[in-house]
């Protein structure tokens, strides 16, 4: 094999390889949707959502470098966030019957929070791109979240993402602060 | 390697450059026949691009490439035994389909080792010829059990000529 057709295959054995790193984190997300339809979130914006999930994930572990590290990050914070919401309304609605769903903004608001604080203190460690990985894992675990916080309506999801901003903020700017 | 497994697509014609020689090297050093040599290198680069995503930046790149171009040797020795079992019971002359010259050095090795060897075992006889036919188990085991066979080889004949 001539070295220029070697190149040209290896460079296609490279990028079917980072494809199938972003299949594998697609196929995360589209079981993280489906577990959220098996806790009893409606199909249809569960598939909305999965799709554009496992469209961001596959696009950023293909793509690489900072964001594509914030991937499985983003993807495991966000998992935390979309059971929270569904864990209260489980353990809250056995004990407080109809009346639980009152809990369910305040913990997408707090579900948020975590993911920004979390994903804002991983980012300050990055030696490199670290706004690059905050802005990809903040969107994932949002997105992922979202799954979970569309029980609360329009308005969990809006406060999940406020949450997020209002937690990750402050920790993102304090460490930029401290380099 | 590390930028590369990154998604750095900038690093690929360094790593190119720099791991094509070394497996091609590698592989002709463990697979004699030259065209059987090259198909291995090639086969191991192309799985050493493709898992390129999957490396462990805290692991060491080039023993891990040399791991994986080992494999494809193997696979590529394991290959020509197959094909050499299959074709046998069809084609038995196949295994006379040495050259008259390497008929002769055979002859010459035999008639050597059975004068030298009277003292060794069948065992090392039997290692040392299929050493010189060039019919090397990869195994650990039968390169120690050259060694020993060699070493008892040398003093057979420093003790009928005196040197090495």
């Amino acid at each position: 094999m001539e070295p220029i057709e070697l190149r040209r295959r290896a460079r296609r054995a490279y990028e079917l390889g980072r494809a199938r790193l972003g299949a594998k984190a697609a196929g995360a997300a589209l079981l993280i949707a489906a577990a959220a339809v098996g806790l009893g979130r409606p199909l249809e914006i569960s598939a909305l959502l999965c799709s554009a999930l496992a469209i961001l994930t596959f696009a950023l572990a293909f793509g690489g470098g900072a964001a594509g590290r914030a991937v499985w990050i983003g993807l495991a914070a966000g998992t935390f966030a979309m059971l929270l919401p569904l864990a209260v309304m489980t353990a809250g609605c056995s004990m407080f019957g109809p009346a639980c769903m009152r809990f369910c903004l305040p913990t997408c608001v707090v579900a948020g929070g975590a993911i920004g604080a979390v994903v804002a203190m991983l980012a300050r460690r990055q030696e490199n791109g670290a706004l690059e990985f905050l802005a990809a894992g903040a969107s994932v675990a949002a997105l992922t979240a979202s799954l979970g916080c569309t029980l609360a309506g329009a308005a969990g999801v809006a406060g999940m993402a406020a949450g997020t901003i209002l937690a990750g903020t402050p920790v993102w700017l304090a460490a930029r602060a401290a380099r | 390697m590390c930028r590369l497994a990154e998604g750095d697509r900038e690093a690929f014609e360094a790593v190119f450059t720099a791991l094509w020689p070394v497996l091609r090297a590698f592989a002709a050093r463990a697979l004699p026949v030259r065209a059987e040599a090259e198909d291995a290198a090639q086969s191991a680069l192309l799985k050493v691009f493709s898992r390129a995503a999957e490396f462990d930046p805290d692991r060491e790149a080039l023993p891990w490439a040399l791991g994986i171009a080992a494999y494809e040797c193997r696979t590529a020795r394991k290959a020509r035994a197959r094909r050499r079992e299959d074709l046998t019971p069809e084609m038995p002359e196949a295994a006379d389909a040495r050259t008259p010259e390497d008929a002769a050095v055979e002859r010459d090795l035999l008639a050597v080792a059975a004068d030298l060897m009277e003292g060794l075992s069948a065992l090392d006889q039997g290692t040392l010829v299929a050493a010189a036919r060039g019919e090397r188990d990869p195994s650990s085991t039968f390169r120690k059990r050259l060694e020993r066979a060699l070493a008892r080889f040398r003093k057979q004949w420093r003790a009928r000529h005196g040197a090495d």
